[in-house]
């Protein structure tokens, strides 16, 4: 088994944004933690020693003597775990590793306008967006959506930042007009986005319809891997069985076994972990893989998907 | 590293490039086995290694100064073999840091480094340059900080932008390449600048590369070998230059060819730098002439077989055409036929 890599941190403050909201500011145990590019996500490890979750956030902001990193957390309400435990027991002094940190929805630098679009807590990358591209004097408006209840808590996030460029509406995006403000958006600008599936949904539409070219459009789908029907994993190389249970992803059943699977964000969207089927049928529940790769069956991104069948044969 | 405190090295006629016996055995020996083809060879770039070439984060050897020197020479012929361009500064930086931690690290009796949150001074204390400025800060250097730090590192760099799933060639620094040009491949995507290499395209190793490198990560960078040969110690074989080191070629012979021929080897790194987002390429470029590589019985053999059998694309591709028949028939006669352990530590 390789060194582990990442940082020892723990908690340092927790501050309740709103019922659901929480924010988290880590303290490097060690040395300083290195810097990151806005829009990076950080995989936390954390748990009470009977069980550890490894859950994947935006970093909201990492101090400039790397010594904090920000995250914040939203209560998933079909969470396996992972954020309930942080909200319920993530006191100051909690032991919190981060593991991988990387990017997978970074500013496009060539870009000569960006209009950022988020909604509830897809609010999280574009804080560490606003910081660098003020700094920078780019050109930017980011519309934020929330319901009415909240509105406070999201206005008092966007306090600091410049009241000219930043919006915060308790309307649906379709009722305040954001169809016509992208349509007036001209051919240079890149579009970001991130939200709930039904918000990602609209602006991928939205977008495709008033003729945006893909490449620039982004968008980050934060994604907390579902459970499911439970199955079996054979390993091929070894012949051993791994069961898979209705609470735990492929990628834990594996890790918990002690097999050295890849893995990097944990969330669908990276593609490294992406193993070969050699018998069974996947069901495929990432953001990666083309529809051919899907529809070929022959191979699954162990951090989200599972099994249609009751087996899956893998070549691990 | 063997103490050296002046230039000795010549890279231009008269040639002169004298490798010591520690520099031979620490040679990055481009060949595991007795055939060669396009594979994903890529590795973590860990320190340690089948050579000591590998054993640290970017390699300096005897040869440091002597490659300094050859480097400022041709960037005073031609400023424009170092380009990046604005939406890199941050890469620049994260270059810079990279730089000055690892080698301060790796040879603290060469460089030093200290910090006090931004203020850093650092000093080479192989080319007597001593620099206080403000990380971050610009104006505090005397060139901007991708340059100022590749003249100090042996090898060329260049800084890649990754939007729209590819990586982009938006700088670098190119004085010691294997007829590739700078110029020519700057602003250009991953498959565009790798689109003259025959036959790796239909093997898909590009489009694995690609997905691989898009997915490099901060604190574990990547290695592979590359390799072709060169004519004479020329470190800048360049498009730009092609009048003045294309002719070598033609001037191999039987009697030259141990003293002639050099196996160009690359030590390529791959890094994720923090800040930008961006991928940083390192090349570092081993020159090694055929009579120093007959000195170790395994790596004589071994380069006998590959050529022997080389693809003739790839020879083409390469540029061994002219002189690849004389090298063979040199180096046949070396070669018992006995087998070799795999791999390419040099027994």
């Amino acid at each position: 088994m390789a060194e582990r890599m990442g940082f020892p941190t723990s908690i340092e403050r927790v501050e309740r944004l709103t019922p659901t909201l929480r924010r988290f500011v880590l303290r490097a145990q060690k040395q300083a933690l290195p810097p990151v590019s806005p829009g990076s996500y950080a995989t936390l490890e954390f748990g009470d020693g009977e069980k550890v979750y490894k859950n994947a956030y935006s970093i909201v902001m990492r101090s400039e003597d790397g010594l904090e990193l920000t995250v914040i957390v939203r209560l998933a309400p079909q969470s396996r775990g992972g954020s309930r435990f942080l909200h319920e027991k993530g006191q100051p002094g909690l032991p919190v590793w981060i593991g991988s940190v990387a990017n997978l929805f970074p500013i496009v630098k060539t870009a000569r306008r960006h209009l950022l679009l988020s909604a509830g807590i897809g609010i999280t990358p574009f804080l560490s967006y606003l910081k660098k591209m003020r700094s920078i004097g780019a050109d930017y408006t980011l519309h934020h959506f929330c319901r009415p209840e909240e509105r406070s808590a999201f206005d008092a996030l966007l306090s600091e930042q410049d009241q000219t460029r930043v919006f915060v509406h308790t309307g649906l995006p379709s009722e305040v007009g954001l169809a016509d403000w992208l349509r007036d958006e001209s051919i240079a600008t890149h579009v970001y986005f991130c939200g709930p599936e039904g918000f990602m949904k609209w602006v991928e539409e939205t977008t495709h319809k008033l003729g945006f070219a893909p490449g620039k459009v982004h968008s980050e789908h934060f994604f907390v891997p579902e459970g499911g029907r439970p199955f079996e994993v054979i390993l091929a190389r070894s012949g051993r069985r791994v069961s898979v249970k209705a609470d735990e992803t492929l990628l834990e059943a594996l890790e918990l076994a002690d097999v050295d699977a890849p893995c990097m964000c944990r969330g669908g969207a990276c593609g490294a972990c992406e193993v070969t089927v050699l018998g069974g049928q996947p069901d495929h529940r990432d953001h990666v893989l083309t529809e051919a790769e899907r529809a070929s069956g022959n191979i699954i991104l162990t951090c989200v998907s599972r099994a249609k069948t009751d087996t899956l044969t893998l070549d691990l | 590293m063997s103490g050296q405190t002046q230039i000795r090295d010549s890279y231009r006629p008269p040639f002169r490039v004298d490798n010591s016996e520690e520099t031979i055995l620490r040679f990055p020996f481009p060949f595991p086995e007795d055939n060669y083809m396009y594979s994903m060879n890529i590795e973590p770039h860990v320190k340690g290694g089948p050579v000591e070439a590998m054993s640290h984060t970017f390699d300096v050897d005897e040869h440091y100064i002597g490659e300094c020197a050859e480097k400022a020479r041709i960037l005073a012929e031609d400023p424009k073999r170092c380009m990046v361009l604005p939406h890199m500064r941050d890469a620049e930086w994260d270059f810079l840091e990279l730089g000055m931690d690892s080698l301060s690290s790796d040879y603290p009796e060469h460089f030093t480094l200290k910090k006090e949150g931004n203020d850093w001074s650092w000093e080479n204390h192989l080319l007597n340059i001593s620099q206080s400025f403000v990380f971050g800060d610009a104006a505090t250097l005397p060139l901007a900080p991708f340059e100022y730090m590749a003249r100090q590192m042996q090898g060329d760099f260049t800084l890649h932008d990754q939007r729209e799933n590819d990586l982009w060639m938006d700088g670098g620094m190119v004085t010691s390449q294997a007829d590739w040009s700078l110029k020519f491949d700057m602003g250009m995507s991953f498959r565009q600048w790798h689109a003259p290499v025959p036959k790796a395209s239909e093997m898909g190793i590009f489009d694995r590369g690609l997905r691989f490198l898009l997915m490099l990560q901060y604190g574990r960078p990547v290695r592979r070998l590359n390799w072709t040969m060169t004519i004479n110690p020329r470190l800048d074989t360049s498009p730009e230059n092609y009048m003045i080191w294309g002719e070598d070629r033609a001037s191999v012979t039987a009697e030259n060819v141990a003293e002639k021929v050099h196996l160009r080897v690359e030590l390529q790194t791959l890094y994720r730098l923090p800040r930008s987002n961006a991928v940083l390429f390192a090349i570092r470029c081993y020159l090694m002439p055929i009579k120093d590589i007959m000195t170790v019985p395994k790596w004589r053999k071994r380069l006998h077989r590959v050529l022997r059998d080389l693809d003739p694309a790839l020879a083409s591709y390469k540029g061994l055409d002219l002189f690849r028949p004389t090298v063979v028939e040199f180096l046949r006669p070396y070669d018992d036929g006995a087998p070799l352990s795999s791999g390419i530590q040099s027994v």
